[in-house]
């Protein structure tokens, strides 16, 4: 099969029922991404397929094969991202484990709606679990993020 | 403002594909682009030797980098920065070129984390050891000038000559620095007044780790040879393995073993369960194959435990029993004629940690040696366990410690780290990742304790003159009994339950139950007696006295009265609150990290169902290293607390666990969190405090008190559902 993530085409032979997650973590060696739950409740694997955000513990992977798949590996080559910006500035995470996840749901959130309100932050950001308790900060990094430019 | 275009176009740019189309057909827009900010530095993590090692904590390399070897884990609570500026402080570094490295357990070091006091033990050690390299380095400077060291003073990695231009970098003089560990004894600390890093906001030095995806979670270790590995266990805990079939599962491709793994208890407060592991080539083939295994179990003696029946029972032996004696000042018995007693009983529920990253541990076995790469809060307690159990002798173990995502508590235990050589071991030494599915995690976690608190005041001549305190308490650790109130007669009693499971450490421990127990009480015996409940609490906190709680460190009543006081003033405390809304207040000391806290919650009731608007919440926790860092634990132990006062507790059906992941072990959810307004109180202490769990105690007796305020009705309770 032929995946492209961040970019790159892989080659590789494989099941076409595994997760994406799965790939990408033990196939790929791409481990940004993590796993949480496996049943997309959490948002801790969250990617982008084609710019939106998708729980890549429930993806198959033969879902993307003509897609493009972008992980947080692939947010900043040369320049930091601006929603990872705000995360630093905020100093939003405590461990960390989730906010792959977290970017990734910004990202894809910034990328639909630009200016969100507040009430339509916490509803895209509703499926990330925080179990460290991030979540004020992460509201005032995505507003942040929508108001830097 | 950005615009959609430009915003897509700047991912695209960043991440290659698809989205660079859209960017370059709108090229036209990019006059007005995003600042391009450039990549922040990140943690090695892991050190090297090609610099100057000064003692077991730090090592200055040639081009004035400074590592500093972290010994308390790394699981959120930011304390790798925190030490890190402790001794950047007394060495007067430059925090740009300070890095973390994650330490392997060192002998004889206490690196255990926990109970809040990671920060108040290493103090003194880090501050030596930073203030021990800067005299090492002066005393190098001075010899290279033939100068007095006295004439030498040092800032921002730099010695300095007084009254002259010459300075030196810290890594000019790392091969000069003589070190003779003989005279390590460190004379001279900074007085607090000239500190420029600790107690200031400085930005912790592992998130740009983090927001680009670096971290190094022993979940995303890689090794060559490395091999998957996932466990199905006993569902019921004591439960054993009898027989199993695993032809289907190793007809899976990928699957490579199934092996047998035999349970025993590790200590009083841990054990392995019985299990069969599969082995495959990915975590996903593994967790696939596991469903495929046909297994007979015995399921043991707790299967018979009913919970209705177990609570009636202990609800039963805490009226009925005499329990052991926890905490007792004066006699309780000599007002056999109090005029008046109140008494209540509270139940707060077993809790499940529910860390985001799930337990693991990735492990070789080799007979006489081993090698485990795994996140542990206790370190030297792993290697003791390993050395016990597996028969490694402790130097032939090599175990890497890695930070993690999330602790809480479950981490303490060995039985991670062991179950990965186990699995390793019965494979005939494969190197192994051994992983936790969610559905592990919840179902054989090591669950917080349930405990029921009865309090029982009597009164005379309207003052309170007896409190006692009777709990029961699941199989684990003991009653705290930080009963501060001044009454001249205190007791405390424990029973000892024993249920379905095994229990931990959760954070906060058990403050939590007796947080919410001590400080409901309270509030209710103010309101029967017709006072206000933060005037009542203050009369019963007398300025200027100590408290002695069976605990190392005496509770200061004044520093209990500022946190109390300071809420009070920020969270408005008796504002007039609209119908169907209230205010509850709640304060508490958490006596193994000495740091107390007070909090204020602001509720609303819609159609019976509880909403949290607003919690205030003040800390006095001594000397603050970075007020930031403070303010993030209490926020998280706020939400951590409004998780399980909502979704907490557990069921069991016939010994299992019948919860399995997020949608039924519900946490708190980012729609569902309330503002939360954070006051670190100015201190007069010497000394950092505690931080890390002084924020749940206050949170669940606030809320529920609030929730009387707005409805007249009491929570005596967890979790709760309406009201
Ligand atoms: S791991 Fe995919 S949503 Fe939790
Ligand atoms: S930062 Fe730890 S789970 Fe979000």
């Amino acid at each position: 099969m032929k995946v492209n993530i961040n970019g790159q085409d892989y080659e590789q032979e494989l099941d076409p029922d595994m997760p994406v997650l799965w790939v990408l973590r033990d196939v790929l060696g791409l481990t940004a991404t993590k796993y949480g739950c496996g049943i997309g409740q959490c948002g801790a694997c969250t990617v982008l397929v084609d710019g939106q955000a998708m729980r890549s513990c429930t993806t198959k992977v033969r879902f993307v094969e003509d897609k493009q798949v972008q992980t947080i590996e692939g947010v900043s080559r040369e320049f930091l991202h601006p929603v990872q910006k705000a995360w630093i500035d905020e100093q939003v995470p405590q461990c960390g484990y989730c906010q792959s996840g977290q970017i990734m749901s910004a990202i894809a959130l910034l990328n639909e709606n630009p200016e969100p309100t507040d009430g339509e932050i916490k509803s895209f950001m509703s499926g990330n679990i925080c179990r460290c308790g991030t979540y004020p900060r992460i509201i005032k990094a995505i507003r942040k993020a929508a108001q830097n430019d | 403002m950005l615009t959609r275009r430009k915003f897509v176009q700047l991912t695209g740019v960043a991440g290659g594909g698809l989205v660079i189309g859209i960017g370059l057909l709108e090229s036209c827009e990019q006059q007005k682009k995003p600042p391009k900010n450039p990549l922040p530095n990140t943690q090695n993590g892991f050190g090297d030797n090609n610099g100057s090692a000064i003692g077991e904590y730090l090592q200055i390399r040639p081009d004035g980098q400074v590592f500093i070897n972290i010994v308390k884990h790394e699981m959120g609570q930011g304390i790798a920065s925190g030490l890190m500026a402790i001794v950047a402080e007394e060495l007067d570094a430059d925090w740009d070129r300070v890095h973390v490295v994650y330490s392997d357990p060192i002998p004889g070091l206490a690196n255990w984390a926990g109970g809040s006091t990671s920060t108040l033990n290493e103090w003194g050690i880090m501050r030596s050891a930073g203030a021990l390299a800067r005299k090492l380095l002066i005393q190098a400077a001075a010899k290279g000038w033939a100068v007095d060291k006295e004439d030498c003073f040092t800032d921002n990695n730099h010695v300095h000559l007084k009254d002259s231009e010459n300075k030196v970098e810290y890594g000019e003089l790392v091969d000069k620095i003589v070190f003779d560990p003989s005279e390590s004894e460190v004379t001279e600390l900074k007085d607090k007044k000239q500190f420029k890093l600790v107690g200031k906001v400085f930005s912790n030095k592992i998130i740009p780790d983090i927001v680009l995806g670096k971290h190094p979670y022993a979940l995303d270790i890689r090794l060559p040879e490395m091999k998957y590995a996932a466990i199905e266990r006993a569902p019921v805990f004591g439960g054993r393995l009898v027989d199993f079939e695993a032809t289907e599962a190793l007809q899976l491709p990928g699957v490579e073993q199934v092996v047998p793994i035999k349970g025993f208890v590790l200590d009083g407060s841990s054990h392995i369960r019985d299990g069969v592991a599969v082995i495959a080539n990915s975590t996903w083939t593994a967790f696939q194959a596991r469903k495929k295994l046909k297994i007979t179990w015995e399921a043991g003696e707790k299967s018979n435990i009913v919970h209705e029946r177990f609570l009636e029972e202990a609800h039963q032996r805490l009226r009925e029993e005499d329990g052991y004696v926890a905490y007792s000042k004066g006699d309780v018995d000599t007002y056999p004629d109090a005029e008046k007693t109140i008494s209540h009983t509270y139940e707060f529920p077993y809790q499940h940690h529910a860390c985001m990253e799930p337990l693991n541990a990735t492990a070789i076995f080799m007979e006489d040696r081993c090698e485990v790469w795994t996140g542990t809060q206790a370190a030297n307690y792993m290697l003791g366990n390993i050395e016990k159990h597996l028969g490694v002798p402790k130097e032939n173990i090599k175990l890497h410690c890695h930070p993690s995502g999330g602790g809480f508590g479950l981490r303490y235990w060995a039985s991670h780290g062991m179950e990965a050589l186990l699995v390793s071991k019965a494979a005939g030494g494969q190197l192994v990742k051994m992983v936790y599915s969610r559905e592990d995690d919840i179902q054989f976690d090591f669950l917080n304790p349930l405990e029921i608190n009865t309090h029982t005041m009597g009164f005379k001549e309207g003052d309170p003159v007896t409190w006692q305190l009777k709990g029961a308490l699941d199989n684990w650790g003991g009653l705290c009994a930080w009963m501060i109130y001044d009454v001249p007669n205190v007791h405390a009693e424990l029973i000892g339950l024993k249920g379905f499971t095994q229990m931990s450490a959760w954070r906060s421990v058990m403050a939590n139950a007796e947080g919410f127990s001590t400080e409901c009480f309270i509030d209710e015996v103010a309101v029967e007696l017709g006072e206000d409940p933060l005037e009542f609490r203050l009369g019963l906190l007398p300025e200027g006295t100590e408290v002695q709680l069976n605990h190392k460190y005496p509770c200061k009543i004044d520093r209990i009265r500022k946190a109390l006081k300071t809420v009070a003033q920020k969270g408005n405390w008796g504002r007039p609150m609209e119908e169907g809304s209230g205010q509850g207040i709640a304060v508490y000391p958490y006596m193994h990290g000495n740091g107390y806290a007070a909090a204020i919650a602001e509720v609303s009731i819609e159609s019976g169902q509880v909403k949290v608007d607003k919690i205030f919440v003040a800390i006095e926790c001594g000397l603050v290293i970075n007020p930031d860092f403070v303010k993030k634990q209490m926020e998280g132990g706020v939400i951590w607390a409004l998780s399980a006062l909502f979704y907490g507790g557990t069921e069991y059906d016939k010994g299992k666990v019948t919860r399995s992941n997020f949608h039924d072990n519900k946490v708190l959810r980012i729609h569902e969190t309330p503002e939360i307004e954070v006051y670190v109180c100015e201190s007069d202490e010497e000394q950092p405090w505690g931080v890390g769990e002084i924020a749940p105690p206050v949170t669940y007796p606030a809320v529920c008190n609030a929730i009387f305020a707005a409805t007249g009705k009491r929570i005596r309770k967890l979790p709760i559902s309406t009201v």
